[in-house]
């Protein structure tokens, strides 16, 4: 809501129509004699090659599915392959025109898409530049396999075939001599130096993250396009019709850019619709969808209507001349684009389907246009190329297929990854781990007043960086720094140290946030790093999965925790998995900020860190002072691995009541994972999750006060990873614990402490550890909340129940054992 | 309902007491307060005062029993009380029926004999049965007031703070749910051995008389043979020149009074040296208890005090922190109270090194025998006149150091001797550290 745009009135009312531009379908038609001018003949073998390669290591694999044998060779793959014989034309005349700077994201049916881009890669690579990569990649090890071992000695080119070939089969067994040392696998493999970026198990998940890819070069200036595959059946899917319009928003062409540079530019990124009329079993066109075409769907998105066009997909030239026209208008700045490429998979979704959906006649039909055999056939008529040149081809296709097969299936060559012998391998890649100040110190950030000229620099500056003054006195709000103070401390810190650094989410820009912690960034900060999000979590925290992938580090934000279900899949499946998944290979420095609520009700007011602890590969904070919260989002930003920052509203002004030092001006870490105890006491502790920690304070002082018991009081800070070490010492001292926080108590992150806990400490404990967290209810209205959210004396009740009754104590609540087993019983 | 008298335990590594004196017997009816019979532990002597008013039904000890702490003693009720249930089963009865019990553990459900222990299963916090295990609390004594009637660890610290405790193999039991029966380790010396005359005539040469080893001097016949059979024992000799100290003694001697100090005898000065050098040697003031070095951060000197009872060793705690006065005064204290029996099982545990001296009595050097768990002990001698090779004399102090070689080596335990006698030649220069 940029106040340079007016919303008037006065035109919005006005009458008239929205007018479309036709969309061309299968609109190409150049013959031979034309096509000769513009392919050489080896261009046109290439072509044949590279589509005939597909289909064979396809076919290969369709066997050993089927048959456990492929020429002669017997092997038994446990393992997905969802194959896409039919679609080679299609993946090739993409990939044709693509080079290495651009990007190619796709499914679970990408073996085609990856085959035809690293092809076309090894063709327009020198020979020196492909042998370092293979050299380089994973300390040569996938080059030590098939070295040696090729048809043509001394011959780079067929030796990167064989490597490209090997790499993507073994991974598709699961050796370690894959490209991601087989935890891909089949419908995940990779391999970035090609351009090949990573492919999605989800249908439709890599389209955010191809849209993530693109703001990548976008914001920073990069070469390339991005191209986002997916099949018909994945714009049904949300985070899709997400992406399609977020790479369309108005901003970017009108608003961004600075100082006149880098304006005009559109989203470098072709949507690339593989319409194979099948989503599985599903029919898109005539079952599940209303559009007959992809393209008309893509066509509302903008006024340029995403250039959106059909093309015949079993015709690689006329993919070829659609693509490189996509590619031109987005390297012109005229992005997004999209294109709806008809095709056809003649094998089934996998090996096991029985094609119940269609009929063999049809079946037939499309085999009988074949792309392949049409393709050579035209070209022999044509006078191209001979048949003996295309069998000689065939021959040598069936020999390498053949070769990599017996390399790939060696449990010698290729083995599997060890985890008897290596029991940590696994853990020891689940998180990168490391501190990168900048993701590009090549580059100054972009940036539109000097730090110090900041107007929130400056108001903080003013402000008392400890609670209390000289007289034990609370210094006013208004004159304290308070959380929101500190997160921006540390997010500013690092948008003028590290080029790459973004911001984004809904209301960021002018609001500053909804909760005004990035007040005094639109001062500092072009658009293109910091604006509005659409209101589409899908697409804010998948395209910060991709603006990773490319080599940047993105905060994002979901205003309210609540939203976390909004972006299921980005945060559960992408953010947390793919660093993994690349076996180390990519990084993921994303921070992603979600605010806990209060009084708005059961929509508005969730602490959902349990869902993002369950899941593994993502590190969870929750801090409760501005100090823990500048501290841990400094190391979150400083960090490569995926953070979801939880904050909460009940605390953002809440000043520094612990570090009498006051919360340092200067950049320090508070250690992600290291609990902090807040309050020294010997007879029970008590163990928080971010807010509840006030009211932990407030019952702590009250035992001490009223009943001359010492509480101790850790704050979790975090929650994954989590060193138990400092609050098994407090057990030890005290033989007593409650854990409380705001999450409703089933299988909440206290649940799980508190298992931990008693298996760590049981000789140690006087009490089974005790949990006290919200009920398990809708959260009520805000006059209501003490009956759902920890109180202090709800605390006190709990301590008085389970851990030590405390004499003379009459309780509050209900929190016996009794009452907590008819609730379980009654699933509240 | 008849109650069951039970050794108390006093301090907490005792394990087994003797009674000395009935002061009553069976059939005596007694009020609260009034004393049932004396005993000793290794180190003192108590008295037992009644708890419950009523007629002592039964006597199940002699005089002279040594009596493991918890095992009942005497019953309690009124004439005619059915007292079966609590009389504790004839040891060979006991032994095999234990054992059963101990393969059937947990589980074991053998009605209890004495005390509260019902046979049924003790909710007891995982905390509060470590500590009931460690510290050796009488369960029979310990209030439950957790949820649900489960016993915490504030219980146990409550009858601890009381005083009530118990062996581990009692508590043991007692957790088990087993009645509490507690194996004697020999059979107890047989009833009352009154002092047995010898037949005796007037003038007969070969007259003796046998009296029974009195408690301490069986617990020092205990503690000093285990000592020597346990332990890799030996001893270092060496000497001083203590004309500094002798000088210094001399000063004190003239104008301590004046200034208020006190008196400060030699041995003072030897266990203040001592505490200053003691901390620089973690393993010479340490206990070894099995294969655990317990080095202690203080150094608590043991003084070994001659007493007509026999040797008491009360201890020094955090020596190293007292002035030479104020040592001095505590050494009074504690020799004071060892000689009138008052010393408290806790003033005389938790010694990490001994100081004995004999130097008085003229002795030139001996092999003082270590103070269990301890790792060495210190012998202090008299002083003899020596010659320098300049022909000066000058009056030299002997020190006999006695280490267990199992936790200590030779050079340290040398150098240790070496150190602590440099300390003494330079006395005026200790104190100004």
């Amino acid at each position: 809501m940029p106040k340079s745009q007016y919303v008037d009135p006065g035109k919005v009312f006005q009458p008239g129509y929205i007018d479309f531009e036709s969309i061309p379908l299968c609109a190409y038609n150049l013959t031979l004699d034309e096509e000769k001018k513009l392919y050489s003949k080896d261009d046109f073998l290439r072509i044949y090659h590279d589509m005939r390669t597909i289909r064979e290591f396809e076919t290969m694999l369709n066997e050993i599915k089927v048959k456990s044998e492929y020429n002669g060779v017997k092997y038994t793959n446990p393992g997905p392959a969802h194959l896409s014989i039919g679609q080679e034309a299609s993946a090739v005349g993409q990939a044709y025109c693509m080079d290495i700077n651009d990007f190619q994201f796709g499914s679970h049916r990408s073996h085609g898409e990856i085959l035809a881009k690293g092809l076309s890669s090894i063709n327009k690579l020198t020979d020196e530049e492909l042998y370092d990569i293979m050299k380089e990649f994973l300390d040569g090890t996938i080059l030590k396999v098939v070295e040696g071992k090729q048809a043509h000695p001394g011959d780079v080119k067929d030796l990167a075939k064989d490597f490209l070939l090997y790499g993507a089969l073994a991974e598709i067994f699961a050796r370690t001599t894959g490209f991601n040392k087989g935890l891909g696998g089949s419908m995940h493999a990779f391999f970035i130096p090609f351009g090949i970026f990573p492919n999605n198990a989800i249908v439709g998940g890599a389209a955010p993250i191809a849209l993530g890819a693109a703001l990548y070069k976008r914001v920073n200036h990069k070469k390339g396009i991005v191209v986002a595959n997916s099949g018909d059946g994945a714009l049904g899917r949300g985070p899709v019709l997400e992406s399609l319009n977020f790479a369309s928003m108005d901003q970017i062409t009108k608003l961004w850019g600075m100082g006149g540079k880098y304006s005009d530019e559109g989203m470098p990124i072709l949507f690339n619709v593989f319409n194979n009329f099948y989503g599985m079993g599903g029919q898109t066109m005539g079952e599940t969808m209303g559009f007959t075409n992809p393209a008309r769907l893509a066509a509302g998105f903008n006024p340029t209507q995403m250039h959106a066009e059909k093309v015949n997909g079993y015709n690689p030239l006329a993919v070829i001349d659609a693509t490189k026209r996509k590619k031109e208008l987005l390297l012109n700045g005229q992005g997004p684009a999209f294109l709806e490429v008809a095709t056809y998979r003649v094998s089934g979704h996998s090996p096991s389907d029985s094609s119940t959906y269609r009929t063999p006649e049809e079946i037939e039909a499309w085999k009988a246009a074949d792309p392949i055999p049409a393709y050579r056939n035209k070209m022999i008529e044509g006078g191209v190329a001979t048949a003996e040149e295309f069998a000689a081809i065939d021959e040598e296709i069936v020999n390498r297929t053949t070769k990599i097969i017996k390399l790939a299936i060696d449990d010698e060559i290729s083995p599997r990854m060890d985890l008897s012998k290596h029991p940590d391998m696994i853990s020891s890649i689940m998180y990168s781990n490391q501190h990168v100040k900048s993701m590009d110190e090549t580059r100054e950030p972009e940036v539109l007043i000097p730090k110090e000229e900041d107007p929130r620099v400056k108001q903080i500056a003013g402000k008392a960086r400890y609670a209390f003054d000289e007289k034990g006195e609370m210094i006013p709000k208004m004159k304290l720094y308070n959380i929101r103070d500190g997160l921006f401390e540390a997010i500013i810190d690092k948008f003028y140290e590290d080029p790459t650094t973004i911001a984004y989410g809904e209301d960021n820009r002018d609001w500053g946030g909804a909760f005004a912690v990035y007040r005094g960034l639109t001062e500092a900060l072009p658009y293109h790093r910091f604006f509005n999000a659409p209101i589409s979590e899908s697409a804010i925290v998948g395209s910060a999965v991709g603006y990773a992938v490319a080599g940047g580090r993105a905060i994002v934000e979901l205003m309210y925790a609540d939203f976390i279900g909004c972006a299921g899949d980005e945060i559960f499946n992408q953010l947390s998995k793919w660093q993994a998944m690349s076996a180390g290979i990519l990084k993921m420095p994303v921070v992603l900020r979600v605010s806990v609520g209060s009084k708005y009700g059961a929509q508005h007011s969730q602490d959902w860190t349990a869902l993002c602890s369950h899941i593994p590969g993502l590190k969870v904070c929750f801090p409760a002072t501005p100090y823990d919260a500048k501290g841990l989002m400094n190391q979150a930003l400083n960090g490569t691995d995926p953070v979801v920052f939880f904050e909460s509203q009940r605390i953002y002004d809440k000043g520094e009541e612990f570090h009498k030092e006051g919360v340092p001006e200067g950049y320090y870490e508070v250690n992600i994972g290291e609990p902090d105890v807040k309050r020294e006491g010997k007879d029970v502790t008590i163990l928080s999750i971010g807010a509840v920690l006030y009211r932990a304070l407030d019952a702590a002082k009250k035992l001490e006060a009223d009943y001359g018991i010492s509480a101790e009081v850790i704050d979790a800070r975090s929650l994954v990873p989590f060193d138990y070490s400092k609050v098994i010492e407090s057990v030890k001292k005290t033989g007593k614990i409650v854990i409380v926080g705001d999450a409703v108590d089933r299988c909440s992150v206290m649940r799980d402490m508190a298992s931990n806990i008693a298996e760590m400490a049981f000789d140690y404990l006087d009490a089974p550890p005790a949990v006290f967290g919200s009920r398990n209810w809708i959260t009520p209205a805000f006059e209501l909340e003490k009956y759902y959210f920890p109180q202090p004396d709800g605390i006190i009740d709990v301590i008085h129940e389970k851990l030590m009754p405390i004499p003379g104590y009459t309780p509050t609540y209900n929190e016996t054992e009794l009452e907590h087993m008819d609730r379980a019983r009654k699933g509240v | 309902m008849a109650t069951v008298v039970i050794m108390p335990r006093q301090g907490q590594s005792v394990e087994s007491c003797i009674i000395t004196t009935w002061q009553k017997k069976k059939g005596d009816r007694v009020e609260v307060g009034d004393i049932l019979f004396s005993y000793e532990t290794d180190k003192s002597a108590f008295d037992e005062p009644a708890q419950t008013a009523g007629t002592i039904l039964e006597v199940l000890a002699a005089e002279g029993d040594v009596i493991p702490c918890l095992d009942p003693v005497c019953i309690i009720g009124e004439p005619g009380e059915d007292i079966s249930a609590l009389l504790p089963k004839s040891a060979e009865a006991a032994a095999p029926a234990a054992e059963e019990e101990k393969k059937e553990a947990p589980k074991a459900e053998a009605a209890a004999t004495v005390s509260e222990s019902t046979g049924e299963r003790v909710f007891i916090s995982p905390r509060a049965r470590h500590l009931a295990l460690e510290s050796g609390v009488d369960m029979t004594k310990v209030v439950s007031t957790g949820p649900h009637g489960r016993i915490i660890e504030r219980d146990i610290n409550k009858a601890l703070d009381a005083g009530f405790t118990a062996t581990t193999e009692a508590v043991e039991a007692f957790l088990a749910g087993h009645p509490i029966v507690v194996e004697e380790e020999a059979p107890a010396v047989e009833a009352a051995p009154a002092p047995a005359a010898a037949p005796a005539a007037a003038d007969d040469l070969r007259a003796y008389v046998d009296e029974p080893m009195s408690g301490i001097r069986k617990v020092i016949a205990k503690a000093m043979h285990s000592s020597l059979s346990e332990m890799a024992q030996l001893t270092l000799n060496s000497s001083f020149d203590a004309t500094n100290l002798m000088a210094y003694r001399a000063k004190l001697k003239e104008a301590g009074e004046t200034l208020g100090l006190g008196k400060i005898t030699v041995n003072d000065m030897v266990l203040y040296a001592v505490s200053r050098v003691l901390p620089n040697y973690p393993e010479i003031n340490a206990n070894l208890i099995g294969d655990t070095f317990r080095k202690y951060k203080h150094a608590n000197v043991g003084m070994a005090v001659d007493t007509d009872r026999g040797l008491l060793v009360p201890v020094l705690f955090g020596a190293e922190k007292m002035t030479l006065a104020s040592l001095a005064a505590e050494t009074k204290v504690l020799a004071g109270k060892a000689r009138e029996g008052k010393l408290t099982p806790d003033e005389m545990n938790g010694g990490s090194f001994t100081v004995s001296n004999l130097g008085s009595m003229g002795v030139e050097s001996f092999t003082p025998v270590i103070n269990p768990p301890q790792t060495a002990i210190l012998g202090v001698c008299c002083t003899v006149n020596r010659v320098k090779a300049d022909g000066t004399v000058y009056p030299a102090m002997g020190l006999s150091l006695t280490f267990d070689h199992r936790a200590v080596d030779g050079a340290p335990a040398a150098k240790f001797l070496k150190e602590l006698c440099t300390a003494l030649e330079n006395f005026d220069l200790l104190l100004a550290k």
